[in-house]
């Protein structure tokens, strides 16, 4: 259970409010969906649901650890053990290969098959191409594989499919969601796309860094049965 | 991972610094302790006389080029780092933000020491080869010819330290990159924000000259490299031009004039290529909005030329400041130190030289920028 607390975060100084005490609880291996406008905090949310950023006030609990208590080093060590990440930007490292890349997080779980994973995202034939010769939704897979092969307990996505066209960005969510439901982890997805929230367990809508409406869905669609 | 073992080799820049700054520095540091053996020998006035010349000149020699270009090539590498660790700071972030340790990420840096390493022991080797040249030329006739000896201090002090010494330093400026937040260090976004207190109305200006103030503001440790650079290609060309006169031996002034040249193109290679490397995004996106590759250069290069004009002008004060210092101030009671007198000749050439280089340097890469897509340079910077 990830359970957040009155959690705050602010920039420039404390000029800028993004979270404004945001409280929520997500269940182990449940799908959650964080939506809103652009700039009502959702991404900031989750880079401090995440342990990416330290958030101002409030607490963080993953099931008994709380992350707001914990300082830099132990912070890393809870990221490198639960937690994995698929970014709009994918953050791949432009001089490695796919292999190499999806390798990166194979190494932190001492995953010797991540290769399998490669092959899963249908990227077998491209293992020895860097990410300036993929294709805008093979380079999002290669980021899929890498976090996976991470074996994470936890994955979050900010805005996955953000860069690509419909039929791939299906494609993606419809392989992430197989893959949830197949390991049973806990996914926490950020997007402003409301037809994605049809998708998943529980939905949390956002703005001005408030949570405006949080419920569960009765019946999940799929990433075929949803809107674009 | 950001660097590996492999690496090291292709830190060109820094090898040939490395390199440059041990090679002077082994034979006359050498020379130096060597001659020292001969004030066992002196047994009247004038070979005190000739004694004390001879330590002079290789004092001299020592603190001028050694000094200089030993100072040159620890400001040049850590520059060099630095850039280096900033430009890569969301591949940091992404680390991090995966679950690497930063002291594990940090340590990858120490491939800069590698580097270094592989310049010094190469410096060290050619110095020690050259030095029965040397050690002729720098002699002063009535004293007795000096042994070449090994000293293990300085194959330690120069080839060993200096390379501990910049695997530390990258492995510490990484390490304290590393200290900022894995989201802020992928996403770029400033430490610290500056509240001034008053908002000053910004002035009406074109696209081109906002974005060429904006460019060069942006990075102030660029344009301070670039700078520094164009300082160190000024001084070190014309103090070279100014040594072969000053040393008595017609090759060993040949030498240090060489080894000046080389240290001093490598210096300005090396800024040159961090200077495009860190401004080829904007660039590339000059050029997908519609400007040609003349309007991107000129708007995101062109206001470094100032600094690069700076530079060579305080180089130029500071050789000739340096060298009327050393030898009207230091060594004005030695016999055997020439008098020096600034050389226009050798100004005007090597302003020549400079304009030439930077310029041929700055088209090399607008080429090179030219050839490759958008998309590679979005992804690889």
């Amino acid at each position: 259970m990830i359970i957040a607390e009155n959690v705050k975060k602010s920039y420039k100084n404390g000029m800028v409010e993004v979270l404004k005490g945001i409280s929520l609880k997500i269940a182990d291996g449940e799908f959650a969906v964080i939506t809103g406008a652009s700039g009502s905090g959702k991404s900031t949310l989750m880079s401090v649901l995440s342990g990416l950023e330290r958030c101002d006030g409030g607490k963080i609990l993953f099931g008994e650890e709380n992350i707001t208590e914990m300082n830099e080093k132990q912070l890393t060590e809870f990221r490198r053990r639960e937690v994995g990440f698929i970014f709009q930007q994918y953050y791949l490292l432009p001089h490695l290969s796919v292999d190499k890349n999806v390798r990166l997080g194979a190494d932190l779980a001492g995953n010797k098959n991540y290769r399998e994973i490669i092959e899963k995202v249908g990227l077998a034939e491209k293992l020895s191409c860097k990410p300036s010769e993929l294709s805008g939704g093979e380079q999002q897979r290669v980021c899929i594989a890498r976090a996976l092969a991470k074996n994470p307990r936890v994955l979050f996505l900010d805005e996955p499919t953000g860069a690509l066209d419909e039929a791939t960005g299906r494609n993606v969510l419809g392989y992430i969601a197989d893959l949830q439901k197949e390991r049973g982890f806990t996914m926490i997805m950020v997007t402003h796309n409301l037809n994605i929230a049809e998708m998943a367990d529980a939905v949390i809508k956002m703005n001005s860094g408030i949570i405006t409406e949080a419920y569960k869905n009765a019946a999940k669609k799929t990433a075929y049965e949803i809107g674009w | 991972m950001i660097v590996s073992f492999k690496d090291a080799f292709k830190l060109i820049g820094v090898i040939i610094v490395a390199f440059c700054a041990v090679f002077v520095c082994t034979f006359f540091l050498n020379f130096y302790l060597d001659a020292q053996s001969l004030e066992s020998l002196i047994d009247n006035e004038h070979t005190r006389v000739l004694y004390d010349a001879q330590m002079a000149t290789a004092l001299f020699t020592c603190a001028i080029s050694g000094g200089f270009l030993a100072l040159i090539a620890v400001v040049m590498i850590v520059f060099y780092i630095k850039l280096y660790v900033d430009k890569h700071s969301s591949d940091l972030g992404v680390l991090k933000a995966m679950g690497y340790s930063e002291v594990k990420i940090a340590l990858r840096f120490c491939v800069f020491g590698l580097s270094v390493l592989l310049g010094t022991a190469l410096g060290f080797g050619c110095g020690f080869a050259i030095m029965p040249t040397v050690y002729k030329g720098l002699a002063i006739e009535g004293l007795p010819e000096i042994a070449i000896t090994f000293h293990p201090a300085l194959l330690f002090l120069l080839v060993f330290l200096p390379a501990a010494v910049f695997a530390a330093i990258s492995v510490f400026y990484a390490y304290f990159a590393l200290r900022r937040p894995a989201y802020e260090l992928m996403r770029g976004r400033e430490r610290k924000i500056k509240l001034s207190k008053r908002i000053k109305p910004e002035k009406e200006r074109s696209f081109l000259k906002e974005t060429c103030l904006k460019t060069l503001f942006g990075k102030k440790s660029l344009a301070f490299f670039v700078a520094f650079a164009c300082f160190c290609f000024s001084a070190m060309v014309q103090m070279s031009a100014s040594m072969e006169s000053l040393v008595p031996n017609g090759e060993m002034g040949w030498i240090i004039f060489a080894i000046g040249v080389v240290l001093a193109v490598t210096s300005m290679f090396m800024a040159i290529t961090s200077l495009v490397n860190g401004n080829v995004k904007n660039i590339a996106m000059m050029k997908a909005f519609g400007y040609s590759m003349k309007e991107s250069a000129i708007t995101i290069l062109g206001g470094y030329h100032l600094f690069a004009a700076t530079g060579f002008a305080l180089g130029t004060v500071y050789q000739y400041g340096l060298l009327s210092l050393m030898i009207n101030v230091v060594f004005k009671d030695v016999a055997e130190v020439p008098e020096y007198n600034f050389s226009v000749p050798a100004f005007f050439i090597t302003l020549a030289a400079f304009i030439v280089l930077y310029e041929a340097l700055m088209l090399f890469y607008a080429f090179k920028i030219n050839k490759v897509s958008v998309k590679t340079v979005m992804l690889e910077n």
